[in-house]
């Protein structure tokens, strides 16, 4: 058996290496494929940044009457933070609320007219964060009940729900369109593959058909086939992975700004051996597939 | 040894092609050892024939038995047992353009057999026995016609087959390289091999004086034993 195994080996690498040209298109193709696999992966990611940055950027305020005390307004935070929806809550005083408002309008010539009037005209409040943008509704509807309601002075979650419901569509959208382009440029990258080793055995049927006819087992024949393909797509994925590397690494700074803050280089760091075993996995597997299909043909008895 | 009993062979239309009756009715027995020439010209049904024993076609109709198997009833991915058994020549021999001499012949024995350690020992042999032991470096373009089908013949016979089938043999080379491997053939069947040999020379069949099967339009319009050429 391993000296079976070891004429298959020998059989493919003398073929890896005569068919040079063919070795090197089929390598071209499956490196795509694997290019293609790695980015939509690293796509994927990036769209998931992209989703929790907006829902990150999702919460309803709540604006409490002037006269209910801050102890009151943490009692009631403690009760909203057992709500099984509520991911965040925190407490905004009227003092963090100025001070929030002059930080973001220090340019601004009204901020002249704020300090003119002095006095703070902000209301305490608590900013709530749903652990599902379409949760917020869950939020309004707590503070609408008896025991709430007149605390409350307004809930702005009406002027965000259109805003809030069309940032949960965006998102959904983007992952939706990801897949859906995974899927298809998947399909375009199996069949380019399939053809390229199709028309490489091809070249080589004559040969198959004289080792049929000296009574090799189809095993046999169809082995270095499979190898030769398998090792094609091995090479594909090892300079995918390396060139993917340097391409991060070298770039790093600029595809950050690129991709509103999605730090590509840390991202394919930390999945590492799942963007390697992704590689592997579709630069052998197509090259193994692919070369069954196209070899099969050759093999009807 | 090898029998057809009533045997039609169509080949079903394609793009290229309509359907084709290619063996009509067709019924003989070779027994073992025995020399059998197939006559007939070019689409009379001789590499059919040659197929069918092989088992690289199904007949349409009748049975085709080699040593008492039916070669139709042979089961998806056993037929290289069957083809163990044969040892096939080609008019255009079929050599791999990359592999010298000395690996054509060794690659059929590693394509055959899980014993690699008497490759080299039963290579030397069989080409020393079709008169090709200086010539083991050598590429297939490196020798003429007639050392090509010797290469081819000692191919077929690495791993000593039971069965020769020779279709058209020498259909690319001049008389004197053809007389050449008629004599190995003989040499071959003295042996003990059978041997089924398609051609459509007339010097060829006449010269031999063998059992001649003769072949027109996919029928067996003569089987006779020391046959002539009869076209």
């Amino acid at each position: 058996m391993i000296k079976y195994l070891q004429k298959i080996f020998k059989t493919s690498w003398t073929n890896l290496k005569r068919q040079g040209f063919l070795t090197l298109a089929t390598s071209i193709v499956i490196f795509i494929a694997v290019v293609l696999g790695t980015s939509l992966f690293i796509f994927q990611g990036g769209v998931s940044f992209l989703v929790e940055a907006i829902k990150d950027k999702i919460d309803v305020s709540v604006y409490f009457n002037e006269r209910v005390s801050r102890e009151e307004i943490l009692k009631i935070r403690e009760e909203v933070a057992k709500l099984e929806e509520v991911k965040k809550v925190s407490y905004i005083s009227p003092e963090e609320a100025y001070e929030n408002f002059v930080k973001t309008h220090e340019d601004d010539p009204y901020l002249e007219s704020l300090e003119a009037i002095e006095i703070n005209p902000f209301l305490p409040s608590l900013v709530i964060q749903t652990r599902e943008p379409s949760q917020y509704k869950v939020v309004s509807e707590f503070f609408k009940k008896e025991d709430y309601a007149p605390l409350v002075y307004e809930i702005d979650d009406y002027k965000r729900g259109v805003i809030i419901d069309r940032l949960s569509g965006l998102a959904s959208g983007i992952r939706n369109l990801g897949l859906a382009l995974t899927l298809f440029l998947s399909f375009i990258a199996i069949a380019v593959t399939f053809n390229t080793l199709r028309l490489s055995i091809y070249s080589q049927k004559e040969e198959i058909e004289v080792m049929r006819l000296v009574g090799a087992k189809n095993s046999f024949i169809r082995g270095p086939f499979l190898i030769q393909g398998a090792l094609c797509g091995f090479f594909a994925a090892i300079i995918s992975f390396v060139l993917f590397f340097l391409f991060f690494f070298s770039f790093k700074t600029s595809l950050e700004g690129l991709f509103m803050g999605f730090d590509a280089f840390a991202f394919y760091k930390q999945n590492i051996f799942i963007v390697l075993l992704i590689q592997l996995l579709i630069g052998v597997g197509l090259g193994l597939i692919s070369s069954f299909f196209a070899v099969r043909k050759y093999l009807k008895d | 040894m090898i029998e057809f009993k009533n045997v039609n062979k169509q080949y079903p239309a394609n793009s290229l092609r309509e359907e084709k009756t290619a063996l009509k009715e067709v019924s003989f027995f070779v027994k073992e050892g025995e020399f059998v020439t197939l006559c007939g010209r070019s689409g009379a049904g001789k590499t059919t024939v040659l197929k069918l024993i092989s088992a690289e076609e199904k007949p349409s109709s009748g049975t085709v038995f080699l040593e008492n198997q039916n070669t139709a009833e042979i089961k998806k991915g056993e037929a290289y047992l069957l083809r163990q058994k044969l040892g096939f020549i080609f008019q255009d021999y079929k050599l791999l353009p990359y592999k010298t001499i000395f690996e054509n012949v060794a690659y059929a024995l590693e394509a055959s057999s899980n014993d690699g350690e008497k490759t080299e020992e039963e290579v030397l042999q069989v080409l020393d026995l079709v008169g090709l032991g200086d010539k083991l470096n050598c590429l297939p373009r490196e020798l003429s016609g007639g050392e090509k089908q010797r290469v081819s013949i000692a191919r077929a016979l690495i791993h000593r087959p039971r069965v020769i089938l020779a279709d058209e043999p020498t259909g690319n080379l001049d008389p004197y390289h053809s007389r050449d491997i008629i004599k190995i053939l003989l040499k071959i069947n003295e042996a003990g091999s059978t041997v089924v040999l398609s051609t459509h020379s007339k010097e060829i069949v006449n010269a031999l004086k063998k059992r001649v099967i003769t072949l027109e339009d996919g029928r067996i319009i003569r089987d006779e034993e020391k046959g002539r050429f009869f076209l």
